[in-house]
């Protein structure tokens, strides 16, 4: 599954919602689904705010597979690209009281793999979907 | 989303329903920022009509939380499902946060 999208906010539900429609039928525990939704639009919002800098005139790419029995999602901007390992833990003394800075952290923690291309404008993200 | 506020045994009652997200986090924030501009005390934030939190939900929370503190407020959350209370674990929120088992013991603990 291809979606391609404008860089507005109010395109993020209709890529998480593609996504999990695409996996409706598949028999995947409602807590699986939830971290698949949640990733997908923490990633699509990071393209859109962070990547594209919320220029409408760029897009986000998003891929949408399964193989096996895992869910494979790539998300794509047309920004710079960015070092996700700059992404500061949110859990210390100085990210605790912040008010962002969890997106991609929660990403990490709730997929089982989680890649950037070099230029760090393409995330791909993989997760067991059963048990 | 909806926030239904409710005045009780002198405490302010938020009770949440929906998903605390990106698209909802602007209006949740207008019925807290009237909340904090009158420097509500007490407040408790009942969750058990929640589903769905993202990072921008967390965020509002906490931005919340702080400008509660700025003027000695204090706030409580109840109600949470496991899912939620999870993401509020995984990033360590639940030490930030006074999360009670349930209404009677957030406003006993008050």
């Amino acid at each position: 599954m291809f979606i391609d999208i404008p860089s507005d906010i109010i395109h993020i539900r209709k890529v998480s919602s593609d996504i999990l429609s695409s996996l409706s039928s598949r028999g995947v525990a409602e807590d699986k689904l939830f971290d698949i939704r949640l990733c997908a639009e923490e990633a699509v919002r990071n393209a859109i705010v962070h990547g594209n800098q919320g220029n409408k005139r760029l897009r986000v790419k998003v891929a949408c597979w399964v193989d096996g029995d895992k869910v494979f999602i790539e998300i794509e901007d047309e920004g710079e690209g960015y070092d996700p390992k700059s992404v500061p833990d949110p859990r210390g003394d100085n990210g605790i009281m912040k008010e962002s800075g969890r997106g991609m952290f929660l990403i990490r923690k709730l997929m089982d793999k989680v890649d950037f291309n070099e230029k760090g404008n393409k995330i791909r993200m993989e997760k067991k979907l059963w048990p | 989303m909806a926030v239904k506020t409710e005045s009780k045994d002198g405490l302010m009652i938020c009770r949440m329903e929906g998903e605390i997200d990106i698209s909802s986090s602007p209006d949740i924030k207008k019925v807290f920022d009237k909340l904090i501009a009158q420097k509500t005390p007490k407040i408790i934030v009942d969750l058990v009509s929640v589903s769905y939190v993202d990072s921008s939900g967390l965020a509002t929370l906490v931005g919340i939380l702080k400008n509660m503190r700025s003027y000695g407020g204090k706030m409580k959350l109840v109600g949470m499902s496991s899912k939620i209370k999870s993401l509020f674990e995984i990033t360590k929120l639940d030490k930030l946060f006074d999360i009670a088992a349930s209404e009677e013991e957030a406003i006993t603990g008050f």
